[in-house]
């Protein structure tokens, strides 16, 4: 998780201003640990051996779960500190993501299960 | 689930994985090929001035409600004034002749060697010495549709379409790989192609910014409909009262 | 080997967050570093070029002819080593000869703004105000968005007490970045310090904005007093803006103390000893 913070003023006319090289680089983290955990998940998928439905579910169990850690990280409370938006950490990159998902899955499926 | 099909394991070595590897490797070799030949372009003063205009008009247009209605008519009035306003100047058209300019020929020579040609290399390489194999199949079930996509250079139509054959899963690691070079390479690396693909698709497009006609001309009009509501108007009284 | 690893890792943070801590890389580069320069790897002119500013800085100008050397001989032709030896002479006070090094690699590529930017430093160290605020509004005119350029042109109108064009450059460093409260303190500065009624309402708005965004700015806070006081005391003012100005300047006189109150007694009484010269 990234160190680097957003200079916030919670004043109580809730003006929230955001330093956008921080929330910039705070996202770039989270893609980096989106990727990884596609990639983590995927060999896992393959080497369980999960086909159809099976692997589109644990995917997205994956992706909930990374996000809760990210929630976690970050503080329930004190999230807004460095997101701009809940949902939008959940959402995006989700199909991106899917691609390397299925790559490790089948990669990994085919290695171990299909020959 | 059991296996309709029975793959000789040899082809796990000897085609699924090189394949894999080769992939890989090629576009590991190419993000450092492409950082070696790059060169550092040199911007023309003018297209960096334009640019450096368009920018600070931009930040006029969005943060105009923080600075007094005064200044801000003065700063319209510099950038819109006709005839004379910032971005109502004639510039004289710029359109860059290949063939004259022979800084541009190297760039492209160089983007063509770093994209096209291994492109056409490694994939006609790949197609002639792992044709025909079938290589994996896909933990999922598909619909027919998929089947010219995932079985390229094996026609066999009674084929269940989740097997996938050499040819399509070179291809499917191309586009796959493309967020693990961002996990290994760091963001911004030029191994991806079809990243780059898409960047000579839309290479017509590209030569756009050369004139700043255009750019200038949407500036101008998104400056002209702005309307001025200084945020401050009230600021004494709502900051009295958030304290109480 | 693992001592070097350390000190370059403490050497990129403060590359990376622009510390100013010129003292503290010399001392890592005369202990550590300097027997090792060919150990360095990758970094090396990173670390070469923040060392010889540091060393700059200090005055150390062994130290800054050496890493001006070492660049040399790695890159005979770069502009930014020869941007490093236009400093160097800089440093020295040898304005005319770092000029014209400058003058090189503008006219070598036009778009170096660190070039054009140290050229009006040099202006400026030489005391010609006149000619650096000219040279800057030249330099502005192609660089129109830079943020530091505005910066410096309204300190240099302010030391000439230009202030309505320095109010034009503040204004021009809020629209950049609108959530700064120093620059609408800034702002309010100025805009006081031109008097009138006008500018000093426009002063209290703005030192308003800076509280908004950061109700701890006690210069804002006494500024805001000051310009409230201003506008009760005015001859011209309406009877009915004046208990308006009379309200705030209350509500200010609040927060002054309120502010008071929340740094305790004895850390008023710690700062206070350490401002004491120790022998």
């Amino acid at each position: 998780m990234s160190s680097k913070m957003k200079n916030g003023n919670n004043n109580a006319a809730n003006v929230m201003a955001y330093n956008d090289s921080a929330i910039r680089n705070n996202l770039s983290v989270v893609e980096y640990c989106r990727t990884s955990m596609a990639a983590l998940s995927g060999c896992t998928a393959g080497v369980l051996g999960l086909t159809g439905l099976y692997g589109a579910a644990f995917y997205i169990f994956a992706v909930t779960s990374l996000w809760i850690m990210i929630l976690c990280k970050a503080g329930p409370s004190s999230f807004n500190k460095y997101f701009i938006s809940r949902q939008a950490l959940l959402t995006n990159g989700f199909f991106g993501q899917l691609f390397t998902y299925i790559l490790c899955w089948t990669f990994i499926y085919g290695m171990v299960h299909v020959y | 689930m059991t296996a309709d099909l029975i793959v000789d394991p040899q082809i796990r070595f000897w085609v699924f994985l090189p394949i894999v590897v080769i992939t890989f490797l090629v576009g590991i070799l190419r993000h450092y090929i492409a950082s070696l030949l790059s060169s550092q372009k040199k911007v023309e003063i003018q297209q960096f001035e334009d640019s450096q205009l368009i920018l600070r008009a931009r930040f006029l247009r969005e943060n105009a409600k923080f600075i007094p209605k005064n200044s801000f008519l003065i700063r319209k009035h510099a950038f819109n004034k006709e005839n004379e306003g910032y971005l109502m100047q004639k510039r004289p058209a710029v359109t860059p002749n290949m063939m004259t300019d022979p800084s541009m020929m190297t760039d492209m020579v160089k983007g063509n060697l770093t994209n096209v040609l291994p492109m056409i290399i490694i994939g006609g390489w790949i197609n002639w010495m792992f044709s025909g194999f079938i290589t994996t199949k896909v933990p999922f079930p598909l619909t027919l549709r998929f089947k010219p996509m995932l079985q390229r250079g094996i026609e066999l139509s009674h084929l269940d379409a989740s097997w996938v054959s050499s040819a399509s899963w070179y291809f499917l690691n191309v586009f796959g790989l493309r967020s693990i070079y961002a996990l290994v390479l760091g963001e911004n690396n030029s191994a991806d192609q079809s990243k780059q693909m898409q960047d000579q698709m839309s290479g017509a497009a590209m030569a756009m910014p050369n004139d700043p006609k255009v750019p200038f001309k949407a500036e101008w009009e998104a400056l002209e409909i702005v309307d001025h509501q200084w945020v401050l108007t009230h600021i004494e009284n709502t900051i009295m009262q958030s304290d109480n | 080997m693992a001592n070097i690893t350390s000190n370059l890792e403490t050497l990129r943070i403060w590359r990376e967050n622009n510390d100013r801590k010129s003292r503290e890389i010399i001392e890592i580069w005369i202990n550590n570093l300097v027997l090792n320069i060919q150990k360095l790897g990758k970094e090396k002119p990173q670390v070469l070029k923040q060392v010889c500013i540091a060393a700059l800085d200090c005055y150390n100008m062994g130290i800054a002819r050496k890493c001006i050397e070492e660049l040399y001989r790695d890159f005979p032709k770069s502009l930014r080593v020869k941007k490093l030896e236009a400093m160097y002479l800089e440093a020295e006070e040898k304005y005319e000869d770092a000029i014209e090094i400058l003058d090189g690699i503008i006219k070598h590529d036009e778009t170096n703004s660190g070039a054009r930017k140290r050229k009006i430093a040099i202006l400026k160290a030489q005391n010609k105000n006149a000619e650096a605020i000219k040279e800057l509004t030249d330099y502005l005119k192609i660089f129109m968005a830079d943020f530091e350029g505005w910066q410096e042109l309204s300190e240099l109108y302010i030391n000439e007490q230009d202030f309505s064009k320095a109010a034009f450059c503040v204004e021009e460093l809020i629209l950049h970045k609108p959530h700064n409260h120093l620059l609408h303190q800034r702002y309010a500065d100025i805009k006081y310090t031109q008097g009138g009624l006008e500018n000093i309402e426009l002063a209290r708005s703005y030192y308003c904005q800076a509280l908004k965004l950061n109700p701890k700015n006690m210069r804002a806070l006494y500024g805001l007093y000051l310009a409230t006081t201003a506008i009760t005391t005015s001859q011209k003012c309406s009877s009915q803006k004046k208990k308006e100005a009379q309200k705030l300047s209350e509500w200010v006189l609040e927060q002054i103390e309120q502010q008071y109150k929340d740094v305790s007694i004895d850390n008023v009484e710690k700062r206070l000893e350490a401002l004491q010269i120790k022998n």
